[in-house]
C-alpha cells in the first residue's frame, strides 16, 4: 500500500474549499451608516414592475422605481396621495380624459444603460413606454389586466405588433412633464392604478440594456438604488437624486393617539430616505424570522408568527403586549388589506349555475347549506388566534364601501338551518354531490380541510363525499382552479387597491376563469349593476350599488365568505416608523429612520 | 496512456447514464412539474395571452424536440435564462455555487475527518465503553431531525449567547466568512457525524479483523501505527467512494435545509426555488450538470482506486 499516494485526497479537498472560500468571499462590505434591515415572510422572483404581482415583489418595485402616486404613510384607510405627480389628476367632465403632471426634478439612478452611466431625467414618455410594456406579448406582464380595455388605441397598438416607436392614440404627451390619458369608457379607479408597483416607471434604455435580467437589475428613479439581490435578501443604497418635498407628518395621516410613543414626530419636515442603506431580508421559515428578530441587531421588525401570538400578547380583544415585549419593542396590529374565502366552480350544473329554475333553486340551498354549516369562529380561534375579523360578504373591513350594518347570518353558523334546507329542497345522502376541494400540500391546509368536513358531517353530509386533491405547489393548485378541476377552493384575496371594485369584479360574468371570476358567477342582474358602476365616481350612489351586489353574491352562497387576518407587528426601538405588510404600504421604507439605541424610547 | 484510456472509455460509458438521468428528469420535470402558465399571466387573460405565454414556455412544442434541445444545452453548456427572474442560468449558478461551496465544503471536510477519527477510536476500542459512548453520540445525531438542530443552533449561538449571526450571508473577508459559517458548520457536522462514524467505524473494525493486522500487532506495532497504516490504508476503498459519492450532493445540490433557514443564497435553495416553481431551464442545468458530475466522480474513484490499491489495475477497471 503507498501511503503517500492518499496526499491528493485532501489537497483536492483543500483546493475545492480554498476555490469557493475566495469565490464566495468577494462581496462587497456591508452598507455604512443607517441601514434599516427589514424581514419579510416571502421571495420576489421578479423585480421587473410589470411582473410585480406580490406583496414580495412589490414592496422592492416601490422602494426602487416611482409611481405617479402613493398611499399617505400613516393615514387608515388608505388614502392615495401624490408621489411623482404633481397634485392629483385633471379630469375632464365627462372623465374621459385625464391629465397628469410629474415633477421635473425626478432622475433614473445611474446605470451603464444611460449614456455616460448618468441617470437621466424621468419624462411622461417613460409612463408612456411603462404602460405599453404591459400589453407587449413578450413582456408577460401580471399587470395588464388593470388597464385592458381601457386607453384608447392600446389594443390597436398590441395588435399592430407593439412597436415602441409608434404612439398609442390614447397617450398624449403634451410636454416632458405632462401626460393626457384617453379613455374608452370613464374609469374612476385610473388613479388608484397608479399606485401600484405595475405602473412604476421604467426607461426603456435600461429595459433594452438589461434585456431579460431587467427582472433582477432594475433601475429607477426610486428612493433607494438596487445594489444586490439574491434568494435570501435584496440591498439597497440611498438615491442621492431622489428629491421630495419635506415630510409633513400631519398630512401623512399623523395621528397624536395611534402613534404616540413611536418617535415619529422627530421625523417631521425632514427630506426622505432618512435612510443610508436598506436590506430586505426573505424570512419563509417563521422560526429563524423570530430568532433574527430576537436576536435584537439583524432584522429590526417581525410580522409575528402564529406560533408566537401567546408570548407576545397579555390579551386578544382589544390587542395589548405583555409588559415584556412592550418594553422591548414597538408594536401594532392592523387588519390585512385583503382576505380570506371560500367559492364554489359555479360552472358544475350539479351545484351551481343550472338551467332549469328547479334545479337551479336547489343547488343554490345545497351552497347555503355547505355555507351555513362553515364555521368561522372556529377557523378564526384554530388558525388565526382569534384575532382575524370575520365579516359577511366580499366588501373586506378595510376599504370605505364596508357595510358594517350587513346582516351577519351568512358568516354564522346555523346547523339546524342548513338541514332544513337540504331536506326542503330534498337534498338526502344520496343525491348529495360530491365535492373535489383542493388546496396545496401542507399540514395546515389538510388541518383546514378536515376542519370543513368535520363541520359538514354535522349538516349529514357524508365524510367521503368531500374528497381532498392536494397539489403540490400554489401553481399547481391555481392552475386547477383556473381549470376548473377542483369544486371547492379556499383562497386569499390582497387588495390591488382600496376600492371594493376590486373584488366585486371577482364575480363579474365576463371575467370567468382563466379570468379572475373563479366563481364562474353568472348573474346578469349582478353584471349589469357592475357595468352600471364601473363608470361612476366614488359616492354614495355607488357604494348602494355595491354593496347591492355584495348582497347578491351573499344570496346566491356563491362564496363563504370572509375573514380580514389581523396582523401583528412588532419592531426594534431604534427604528422610527410603523411597518405595514400589504401591497398598498409598501412606501412606508423611505419614511423609516434609525437612532441610537440609547436615545431610543423605553 | 492507460489512465487517458481508461478515462476516455468511462466518460464514453458516461453518455447511457446522462441521457438516462436527463430523460427521466425532463419526464418528471413536463408531465408532473408545475405549470406556469397561470403563475405568470395576468388576471383576466385571454386564450391568445394563454397561448402566447405557453409558447414562450416552450410548452406547445413536442416531448422530444423539448428533450433534444435539453441535450444540446447540456453539450453547450447554456441554458437560457430562468423563468421566474429572467436570470440567466449560467448567472445564476456561477452566483450561487461557490456560496454553498463555501457554506458546505468546512462542514464536509470536518464531518468526514472527525467520521474517521472518532470511527478509529470506536474500532480500536470495540465493545469497550468509549465505543459505546461514541455510538451511543452517533445515534443521537442520527436521530434528531435536522431542523430541530438548525433551530436550536441558532437560537443558542445567536440569541441566547449572541456569539454569530442568526442568520445571513454578508461574507466580505475571512473574518466575515468564518462568523458567518460557523453554526451552519457546526449544525452539518453534528448531524453527519453521526452517520460518517457509524460507516466507518463499520468498515474499520471489518479491516480490523484482517490477519495482517494480527500480524502487524503480532511484529509489536503500536495501536497508532496499526490503524494508521495497516487499518485505515487497507480501507481507503470504502472510505473514498463513500466521500467522493456525496461530492455531488455538496456542490450541486447544497443544503436546502441550511441555506433556507440561515438565509444563504446557494444552490440548494435556488434549486428548491425551481422545483416549487417549475423552472425548467434551472432544473435542466442543476440535473444535468449533476448526472455529468457524477461520470465525474466515477472516473476519479476508478483513478483512485488504481493508486490507493496497486491490487486493482486499470485493465481489470476498464474490463469492468
Amino acid at each position: 500500500m503507498r501511503s503517500t499516494l492518499i496526499r491528493p485526497i485532501p489537497g483536492f479537498v483543500l483546493a475545492l474549499v480554498v476555490a469557493a472560500l475566495l469565490s464566495a468571499c468577494g462581496g462587497s462590505p456591508p452598507p455604512q451608516g443607517k441601514v434599516y434591515r427589514h424581514s419579510i415572510d416571502g421571495t420576489p422572483t421578479s423585480l421587473d414592475p410589470a411582473q410585480s404581482a406580490t406583496i414580495y415583489s412589490s414592496v422592492v418595485v416601490v422602494n426602487v422605481f416611482d409611481t405617479l402616486y402613493r398611499y399617505k404613510y400613516l393615514a387608515r384607510p388608505y388614502e392615495l396621495t401624490p408621489n411623482l405627480a404633481l397634485g392629483l389628476p385633471e379630469v375632464s367632465d365627462d372623465g374621459l380624459v385625464y391629465t397628469f403632471r410629474i415633477r421635473d426634478d425626478a432622475r433614473f439612478t445611474d446605470d451603464p444603460a444611460f449614456a455616460g452611466g448618468i441617470g437621466r431625467a424621468v419624462t411622461v414618455h417613460d409612463l408612456v413606454y411603462s404602460l405599453q410594456r404591459h400589453f407587449d406579448p413578450a413582456t408577460r406582464s401580471r399587470g395588464a389586466w388593470l388597464w385592458q380595455g381601457r386607453i384608447v388605441g392600446m389594443a390597436e397598438w398590441a395588435e399592430a405588433g407593439a412597436d415602441y416607436d409608434r404612439p398609442v392614440e390614447g397617450l398624449k404627451p403634451i410636454d416632458d412633464d405632462t401626460l393626457e390619458v384617453h379613455l374608452l369608457e370613464p374609469f374612476p379607479q385610473l388613479t388608484y392604478t397608479f399606485a401600484t408597483a405595475f405602473s412604476a416607471l421604467v426607461p426603456r434604455e435600461a429595459v433594452e440594456h438589461h434585456g431579460r435580467e431587467f427582472a433582477i437589475r432594475p433601475v429607477g428613479s426610486g428612493p433607494f438604488r438596487l445594489t444586490s439581490f439574491d434568494s435570501a435578501r435584496a440591498t439597497f443604497e440611498a438615491n442621492p437624486h431622489f428629491v421630495r418635498d419635506p415630510l409633513d407628518l400631519a398630512a401623512e395621516g399623523f395621528d397624536p393617539e395611534r402613534h404616540a410613543g413611536l418617535g415619529l414626530e422627530s421625523l417631521d419636515g425632514g427630506r426622505y430616505p432618512f435612510l443610508d442603506g436598506l436590506e430586505i431580508h426573505f424570512i419563509e421559515e417563521n422560526a429563524a424570522r423570530w430568532s433574527s428578530f430576537a436576536r435584537g441587531n439583524e432584522v429590526h421588525n417581525v410580522m409575528v408568527p402564529n406560533e408566537q401570538v401567546d408570548r407576545v400578547l397579555a390579551r386578544r380583544s382589544p390587542i395589548r403586549f405583555t409588559d415584556e415585549i412592550e418594553a422591548k419593542y414597538h408594536g401594532m396590529a392592523g387588519l390585512e388589506a385583503g382576505f380570506v374565502y371560500g367559492g364554489f366552480n359555479m360552472d358544475d350544473p350539479r351545484f351551481g349555475h343550472h338551467p332549469d329554475p328547479d334545479q337551479d333553486a336547489a343547488n343554490r340551498a345545497f351552497r347555503c347549506a355547505v355555507r351555513d354549516a362553515f364555521d368561522w369562529q372556529a377557523r378564526n380561534d384554530t388558525f388565526y388566534y382569534g384575532l382575524a375579523e370575520v365579516f359577511p360578504g366580499v366588501i373586506p373591513p378595510v376599504v370605505p364601501e364596508f357595510d358594517p350594518t350587513l346582516s351577519e347570518a351568512s358568516i354564522t353558523r346555523d346547523v339546524e338551518g342548513a338541514r332544513q334546507r337540504l331536506a326542503e329542497y330534498g337534498w338526502d345522502e344520496a343525491s348529495l354531490p360530491t365535492l373535489t376541494y383542493g388546496f396545496v400540500s401542507a399540514v395546515q391546509q389538510r388541518q383546514m380541510f378536515e376542519q370543513l368536513r368535520a363541520q359538514l358531517g354535522d349538516i349529514g353530509y357524508p365524510v367521503d363525499r368531500l374528497v381532498p386533491e392536494t397539489f403540490a405547489t400554489f401553481g399547481d393548485y391555481y392552475e386547477a382552479v383556473k381549470t376548473l378541476r377542483v369544486d371547492l377552493f379556499y383562497l386569499a384575496w390582497t387588495l390591488d387597491y382600496p376600492d371594493a371594485q376590486n373584488t366585486l369584479q371577482l364575480f363579474y360574468g365576463p371575467n370567468a376563469s382563466p379570468g379572475s371570476n373563479n366563481f364562474n358567477y353568472r348573474n346578469p342582474e349582478f353584471d349589469a349593476l357592475y357595468e352600471r358602476s364601473r363608470t361612476m365616481q366614488p359616492g354614495p350612489e355607488r357604494t348602494a350599488l355595491y354593496r347591492e351586489m355584495n348582497r347578491m353574491v351573499i344570496d346566491d352562497c356563491v362564496t363563504i365568505s370572509g375573514l380580514s387576518r389581523t396582523r401583528i407587528h412588532l419592531w426594534h426601538k431604534d427604528a422610527i416608523m410603523v411597518p405595514d405588510r400589504e401591497i398598498l404600504a409598501g412606501y412606508f421604507m423611505r419614511f423609516v429612520d434609525l437612532v441610537e439605541p440609547d436615545q431610543a424610547d423605553g | 496512456m492507460n489512465t487517458l484510456r481508461l478515462v476516455l472509455r468511462k466518460l464514453a460509458g458516461g453518455i447511457p447514464l446522462v441521457l438516462g438521468v436527463t430523460l427521466i428528469s425532463f419526464v418528471l420535470m413536463v408531465y408532473y412539474g408545475p405549470d406556469l402558465t397561470y403563475t405568470l399571466l395576468s388576471k383576466n387573460p385571454t386564450a391568445e395571452e394563454i397561448a402566447s405565454v405557453r409558447a414562450q414556455l416552450g410548452y406547445d412544442r413536442p416531448f422530444w424536440w423539448r428533450y433534444i434541445d435539453y441535450l444540446r444545452e447540456l453539450v453547450t453548456l447554456d441554458f437560457g435564462h430562468s423563468f421566474s427572474s429572467g436570470e440567466r442560468v449560467t448567472s445564476l449558478l456561477a452566483r450561487t455555487l461557490p456560496v454553498s461551496l463555501a457554506l458546505l465544503a468546512p462542514g464536509f471536510v470536518l464531518g468526514n475527518l472527525l467520521g474517521i477519527a472518532f470511527g478509529l477510536l470506536a474500532a480500536w476500542h470495540r465493545g469497550g465503553w468509549i465505543d459505546k459512548l461514541i455510538m451511543g453520540f452517533s445515534v443521537v445525531g442520527m436521530s434528531i431531525s435536522f431542523l430541530v438542530v438548525i433551530v436550536a443552533f441558532q437560537a443558542l449561538f445567536g440569541v441566547v449567547l449572541g456569539w454569530f449571526p442568526v442568520r445571513g450571508w454578508n461574507v466580505h473577508d475571512l473574518p466575515s466568512y468564518l462568523y458567518y459559517v460557523t453554526v451552519p458548520t457546526l449544525a452539518s457536522v453534528f448531524v453527519a457525524l453521526g452517520y460518517n462514524t457509524r460507516f466507518f467505524r463499520a468498515v474499520l473494525v471489518e479491516e480490523l479483523g484482517r490477519d495482517h493486522v494480527r500480524t502487524a500487532r503480532a511484529f509489536g506495532a503500536g495501536p497508532l501505527s496499526v490503524m494508521m497504516k495497516n487499518v485505515l490504508m487497507n480501507a481507503m476503498i470504502p472510505i473514498v467512494t463513500r466521500v467522493l459519492f456525496s461530492i455531488p450532493l455538496v456542490v450541486v445540490s447544497g443544503s436546502l435545509l441550511i441555506e433556507s433557514y440561515f438565509g444563504i443564497p446557494g444552490i440548494g435553495k435556488a434549486t428548491f426555488e425551481a422545483i416549487t416553481s417549475g423552472d425548467q431551464p434551472v432544473l435542466k442545468a442543476v440535473v444535468g450538470l449533476t448526472a455529468l458530475l457524477f461520470v465525474v466522480i466515477l472516473i476519479a474513484a476508478d483513478v483512485l482506486y488504481t493508486w490507493l490499491d496497486p491490487r486493482v489495475s486499470l485493465d481489470r477497471a476498464e474490463a469492468a
